[in-house]
């Protein structure tokens, strides 16, 4: 706190019948939204925690029997949910790196001088303000096995794609809709970074330059340097927004062809909507919500550690 | 000279290539609504959209569904939009200007809230949906919405209320007012174009959300776009040309807002990740 910001307190205090000198002020203001927050988010979470312990149908849910561990050891033990915890850990980093690479790209390739800049930036975003329904729906038809353009596409390069279509092939379809969520993520990841990109002092690089150096070292001694911490927090939010999303792998292949797709999300869902075991379903979301804590506490540490060292 | 001059002609290229990926699957939704079956299922498809068959949107709004769904969006957009903006402020205000017993927590659980997948959430919802008698209700919606995309409001707003000058406040504490007085007159006249922005954030989550809509609404009447529009998936009834005339028309006003908004978004919710 800055010396002139004490004093201010100092003073407010010594005003006691001052409306803002009452310490409960912050909190009155704090209240509505940590009351809905309560009912809407933690008080679900807690009974998600308490129902992954329980074995519950989704047609009779007050019927519910403590388990123990019982979901999670048969979650564990199953092949299926091995296959969906290698496919989720594919996808995330793909996802990560897919979309910060190619944000990275493209914020370079934008900030420069060029005639319709501000087009060419309010144009890029497009993909990621498209809803994400209407992007699954388009990306579908896109694919679609006989008439969609990118299967055309593709057939007439020469790819074989099978005859079921991209998004009916095992081997194909994580691939596609990584391609999908790349092209939605990657708009945010740009503008992130042009901005941080304009933070770089113009005078470092040049100063770079003046000294020889080329384009690539001047990235890595003097660029990279200043938006390192920026890529980092796009890479965690890439990550956890990755880890949680659902309409669009759920819309263009449920998960399948035969599991190739299957995410902890979609898993979980499907257990809680399909098979309608709400304990399974329940203890695979707090598998999810681990690795993301996971990410998150670890990502601090790792920010904080690289400070220390700097 | 004469290698900048290349170097700006291979900067448009690539910039080219990138706005050419970024937009066209939108454009080829707009085209494919545009086209003759005859021309959608040639061996080789027609590129440019043939106007003469505009007729298509104009059906899409007049027969089917189509406008009750874009009702139905549009009601729980505003909804969660209203509710999320009244919460949202006093929020972001306590952030910013007090500090106080408990912020960080308070900081830790806005960033919790990102990482709780909605498909995780609504069973525990609907299970309160039912005691309550929420299901099939689209205040049940605007609820849920609400506090998802509150968390975000607030951070945008935050971060606009931080930029206010403290002076200005200290001025009207000075004339005795309240402190609600105080945000009300003083910071939330100035931090307009933020609010702005929250809501069009606010107004487009919910415009697209579809998990809590697919799963808490059962009455067709009441079903919002985005669960009308993803019924089509695998549905072999309806025209192809329909269902991206449907899809362009909600596209749209997301992207045209988005646009207006994007530059508080950004900056909310990086900040957001920053502060947790």
């Amino acid at each position: 706190m800055s010396a002139e910001r004490a004093g201010a307190d100092v003073a407010l205090k010594r005003r006691r019948r001052s409306p803002l000198g009452s310490r409960w002020t912050p909190y009155v203001f704090l209240l509505p939204a940590a009351a809905y927050i309560f009912v809407f988010q933690a008080v679900p979470l807690v009974q998600e925690i308490y129902l992954s312990f329980t074995r519950t149908n989704l047609l009779n849910p007050t019927r519910s029997v403590w388990v123990g561990l019982e979901n999670y050891e048969k979650i564990f033990a199953s092949a299926g949910f091995q296959q969906t915890l290698l496919t989720t850990l594919v996808y995330v980093i793909a996802c990560v790196v897919g979309a910060v690479g190619s944000g990275l790209g493209v914020a370079l390739l934008l900030n420069g001088r060029f005639p319709g800049r501000g087009i060419a930036r309010a144009l890029v975003t497009v993909p990621w303000a498209a809803p994400g329904i209407a992007t699954a729906l388009i990306a579908t038809w896109m694919l679609n096995a006989q008439y969609g353009i990118i299967t055309r596409v593709l057939r007439a390069l020469g790819v074989d794609v099978g005859e079921s279509g991209i998004l009916d092939n095992p081997d194909l379809a994580l691939t596609a809709i990584l391609a999908t969520t790349i092209w939605q993520l990657f708009p945010f990841v740009a503008v992130v970074l042009l901005s941080a990109l304009q933070s770089v002092p113009a005078e470092l690089t040049e100063a770079a330059e003046m000294d020889g150096a080329n384009r690539w070292w001047t990235f890595r001694v003097v660029t990279w340097q200043v938006i390192k911490p920026t890529v980092g927090l796009v890479a965690l939010l890439m990550t956890i927004w990755s880890l949680r999303r659902f309409e669009l792998i759920w819309l263009m292949t449920r998960g399948g062809p035969l599991g190739t797709t299957r995410t902890l999300v979609i898993d979980l869902y499907s257990q809680a909507f399909d098979s309608k075991q709400l304990g399974n379903a329940a203890a695979i979301g707090m598998v999810g919500i681990v690795i993301a804590l996971i990410v998150v506490v670890g990502s601090r540490l790792v920010s904080r550690a690289a400070e220390r060292g700097a | 000279m004469r290698r900048v001059r290349i170097g700006v002609v291979g900067r448009m290229i690539g910039v080219l290539i990138v706005l050419g990926i970024a937009v066209f699957p939108i454009y080829w939704m707009f085209t494919t609504a545009l086209s003759s079956d005859a021309d959608l299922f040639a061996a080789q498809p027609r590129l440019v959209p043939d106007f003469g068959q505009f007729g298509v949107f104009v059906d899409a709004l007049a027969d089917g569904p189509t406008l009750t769904w874009l009702r139905n969006s549009t009601v729980v957009a505003v909804g969660t939009t209203a509710l999320s903006i009244v919460l949202g402020i006093p929020l972001a205000y306590a952030l910013s200007r007090f500090s106080f017993r408990g912020k960080v927590a308070v900081g830790l659980l806005l960033l919790m809230t990102q990482m709780l997948p909605e498909a995780l959430m609504v069973v525990p919802l609907f299970s309160l949906y039912r005691r309550f008698e929420l299901l099939d209700s689209l205040v049940g919606l605007v609820l849920a919405n609400t506090a998802f995309v509150l968390p975000i409001v607030a951070l945008v707003l935050k971060g606009a209320i931080d930029g206010v000058p403290r002076e200005l406040e200290e001025a009207a504490r000075v004339d005795g007012s309240r402190p609600l007085t105080v945000l009300l007159r003083i910071n939330v006249p100035i931090i307009a174009p933020a609010i702005a922005a929250a809501a069009v954030i606010a107004f487009f989550h919910a415009w697209n959300e579809y998990v809590f809509a697919v799963t808490f609404i059962f009455n067709k009447a009441l079903q919002p776009a985005s669960v009308g529009l993803a019924g089509f998936v695998g549905e072999q009834g309806t025209a192809i040309q329909t269902i991206m005339a449907v899809a362009f028309m909600f596209t749209l006003p997301a992207v045209a807002f988005y646009l207006f908004a994007q530059k508080y978004v950004v900056s909310g919710m990086t900040a957001g990740a920053v502060k947790g």
